[in-house]
């Protein structure tokens, strides 16, 4: 659906997106994740033709996009990462407004208006001015604008910064529900929970390139780190720590503050070595989880540092 | 046209701000309305105006009589007592302009051919006096005239004579003294401080709604849309292109209201006209302006310094005359001087000749430059705005 080749932008010296590339098929909620700066918004904004950028191609709908592309750009639906309203209108103008740049006839945008007004739950507020709005409600204004005239593609760029747990699950929620409608979507963000939740596939950026690309599951079998188990220990010493870090699949422990933070290779058995451990030595412990590996960790032992900064 | 309806709700959304402005302007149009159409009384229609005068007449003869009633037409009599302390005290508080005293033996003086004078005391500079002092010269010498021809004419038939031969020269007399209706009238102050009013409701209007469209966000997520930029800016400058006609329409309507008499003028269109190529220019000023600021914020102050400024030195609020030729040089370089310069010339006319008419073109033109000017910045202004993103 988005077929995206060789990207260059440059914005003088910084090499803002260094031969992106990727490809969105239909129907699928896409994900764009990495750490800010990487090139996210550069990348949806050439993408869109907002940007003129310096090399690539891309394609939407199987036609080349270009600014004057109307056709393309009637069947797509944007959310931009900085609130884009109009403060002269309310929530209600403006959703309409938004919405008339696409749909002309005044009663089928009345009910696209209203669908959208519900769908972000800012019914109680559509005669607020956008400065009356918090910032979290402004986010969903946001949407609503972008979503209203029922596109079949969706650019999300970082919706839900802002937004508070109980809204941005709902705001998820209704992302998958479009997506269900047969919707595709783009969605960027930093928040690897969020794209861990929702995305069928999913981009991992830094400095401009894609550095990883597939599903969840494709991503983590990239990486070695198979589980992370913590363990809060009594009292441990530096003798017991190095057979610890001997013991097969374990990859590396740490001890901070009584608590062991040990990562252990791929394997199905990698909990039960270190509590036999833990017993044989007679060293007491007190809670114990284990977790498996997140994006987060895909980012870390590809580019050696923290998704989130 | 959704752009287009945008930008009236945004006139519409701002329209307190506007408000005030007219709101101060036409509290300070009516305030000189009605201290200009009080001292207009005088000056301006050519049947009201009488001249209030104190006419004392040692002797009474049929002669005497038929001046009377001829200086009547020109003047209102008031009565005040023959001393020479209150004759002072209603010249000082113009209970009366002019005193005027037949002295005693004055008819048989006139009909043996004598050359005795009537006494009179002014007020200086009054215009009133003058037709006053034309009408007692005309039936004076016209009966020296008659008396001369004619001696054997008994008082009654010249006096009868003389009314007949003074009826109904009036209006040709009249014309002489003609000068513009508008000078100093309130249609040139009026016009004169159209252009604060005028621009400070443009710059208000126009740039806010250029900054609320030229701000980048709004700018991508409209261009997201299947809108050509083309079309979005034809849109903002149609919609900005009637606000100001209707703002120009506004402020004349109010003119109309308080002064109707004004639009029967010759003058008239020619304000009109200077007022639209004034129009014309702030509305392109106001693009520059819009072009230029980034947030609203800022707008304000420059706004006032925009349109108060140029008002203060162009003579809006002082006339020219009274302003030093520094200042007058330096106003010279901002629209506001040559519209008020085209005023006032305006406001003197009486012959619309092309020699009359030709320095009041040349300030249009002029005005019509900066429009040009003002526009091609804004061009390149917000050409480079673009680029930049
Ligand atoms: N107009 C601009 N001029 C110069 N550099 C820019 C401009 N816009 C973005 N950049 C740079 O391009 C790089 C990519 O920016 P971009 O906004 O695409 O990052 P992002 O991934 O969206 O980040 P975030 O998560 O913070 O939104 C950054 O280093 C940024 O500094
Ligand atoms: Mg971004």
């Amino acid at each position: 659906m988005i077929h995206v080749k060789n990207l260059v932008k440059r914005y003088g010296e910084l090499v803002a997106l260094d031969h992106l590339s990727l490809d969105v098929r239909e129907g699928e909620i896409f994900g764009l994740l990495g750490p800010n700066g990487s090139g996210k918004s550069t990348a949806i904004n050439c993408i869109l033709s907002l940007l003129s950028f310096d090399k690539g191609e891309v394609e939407i709908f199987g036609k080349t996009m270009a600014p004057d592309a109307y056709d393309l750009k009637r069947k797509i639906g944007v959310v931009m990462q900085n609130v884009a309203v109009f403060e002269e209108l309310t929530v209600y103008e403006n959703i309409d407004y938004f919405c008339g740049l696409y749909i002309r006839n005044r009663e089928e945008r009345r009910h696209l208006v209203e669908e959208a007004i519900h769908f972000v739950e800012l019914d109680d507020f559509r005669k607020f001015y956008p400065k009356k709005l918090s910032g979290g409600l402004l986010r969903r204004l946001n949407i609503a604008c972008g979503i209203a005239h029922k596109p079949k593609l969706i650019f999300l760029d970082e919706p839900t910064v802002a937004v508070d747990p109980q809204s941005r699950n709902k705001i998820l929620e209704g992302i998958e529900r479009l997506n269900e409608q047969g919707v595709t979507i783009v969605y960027t963000s930093h928040y690897m929970e969020e794209v861990e939740q929702i995305c069928s596939r999913i981009v991992i950026m830094d400095k401009g390139r894609v550095i990883a690309s597939g599903t969840k599951e494709e991503l983590k079998a990239m990486i070695t780190l198979g589980e992370k188990i913590t363990v809060e220990v009594f009292s441990i010493n530096e003798e017991q720590l190095s057979q610890l870090r001997t013991l097969p699949g374990i990859v590396s422990v740490e001890h901070i503050d009584r608590q062991l933070y040990i990562k252990s290779g791929k394997g199905s058995n990698n909990l039960e070595i270190v509590l036999d451990f833990l017993k044989k030595r007679q060293i007491g412990f007190g809670r114990i989880y284990s977790e498996l590996p997140t994006l987060n960790d895909v980012f870390l032992e590809i580019t050696g540092k923290q998704l989130r900064d | 046209m959704p752009v287009f309806n945008l930008c009236l709700k945004i006139f519409r959304r701002n329209w307190l701000a506007v408000f005030i402005y007219v709101a101060i302007f036409v509290a300070i149009s009516v305030t000189i309305a009605i201290t200009s159409v009080h001292d207009q009384s005088s000056g301006n229609g050519f049947t009201q105006q009488k001249a209030k005068i104190a006419f004392i007449s040692e002797e009474k003869t049929p002669l005497t009589e038929g001046f009377r009633q001829e200086l009547a037409k020109h003047a209102d009599f008031v009565s005040i007592p023959d001393s020479k302390e209150q004759l002072q005290d209603a010249l000082f508080f113009r209970q009366v302009t002019y005193v005027l005293r037949i002295p005693k033996g004055f008819t048989k003086n006139i009909l043996d051919g004598g050359t005795m004078q009537i006494e009179k005391t002014i007020v200086p500079e009054s215009v009133e006096n003058a037709y006053i002092d034309i009408d007692v010269q005309q039936y004076w010498n016209l009966a020296r005239l008659y008396v001369r021809h004619d001696p054997g004419l008994t008082q009654e038939q010249l006096t009868e004579r003389l009314r007949q031969n003074l009826d109904g020269d009036t209006p040709v007399r009249m014309n002489v003294h003609e000068h513009a209706k508008t000078k100093d009238s309130f249609s040139m102050y009026y016009f004169n401080f159209l252009s604060y009013a005028l621009s400070a409701i443009l710059i208000m209007g126009i740039s806010t709604v250029m900054i609320v469209f030229n701000k980048q966000d709004l700018r991508r997520r409209i261009f997201c849309s299947p809108s050509s930029p083309l079309k979005v800016n034809l849109q903002i400058i149609l919609a900005d292109l009637l606000f100001a006609a209707v703002a120009l329409v506004a402020l004349v309507g109010f003119c109309f209201l308080l002064d109707a008499k004004s639009f029967t003028t010759p003058n008239m269109p020619y304000f009109l006209v200077n007022a639209v190529a004034f129009t014309a220019c702030i509305t392109s000023l106001s693009f520059l302006v819009g072009n230029l600021l980034n947030n609203l914020s800022a707008m304000s102050g420059v706004c006032n310094i925009l349109t108060l400024g140029p008002s203060f030195i162009s003579g809006v609020f002082v006339p020219q005359e009274f302003l030093n030729d520094t200042v007058l040089k330096i106003a010279s370089f901002t629209p506001t001087y040559w519209y008020v310069q085209a005023n006032t010339k305006i406001a003197k006319l009486t012959d619309f000749d092309w020699q009359n008419l030709r320095p009041v073109f040349t300030s249009t033109l002029i005005l019509l430059t900066f429009t040009a000017a003002f526009a091609a910045l804004s061009l390149v202004v917000g050409k480079r705005k673009r680029l930049m993103e």
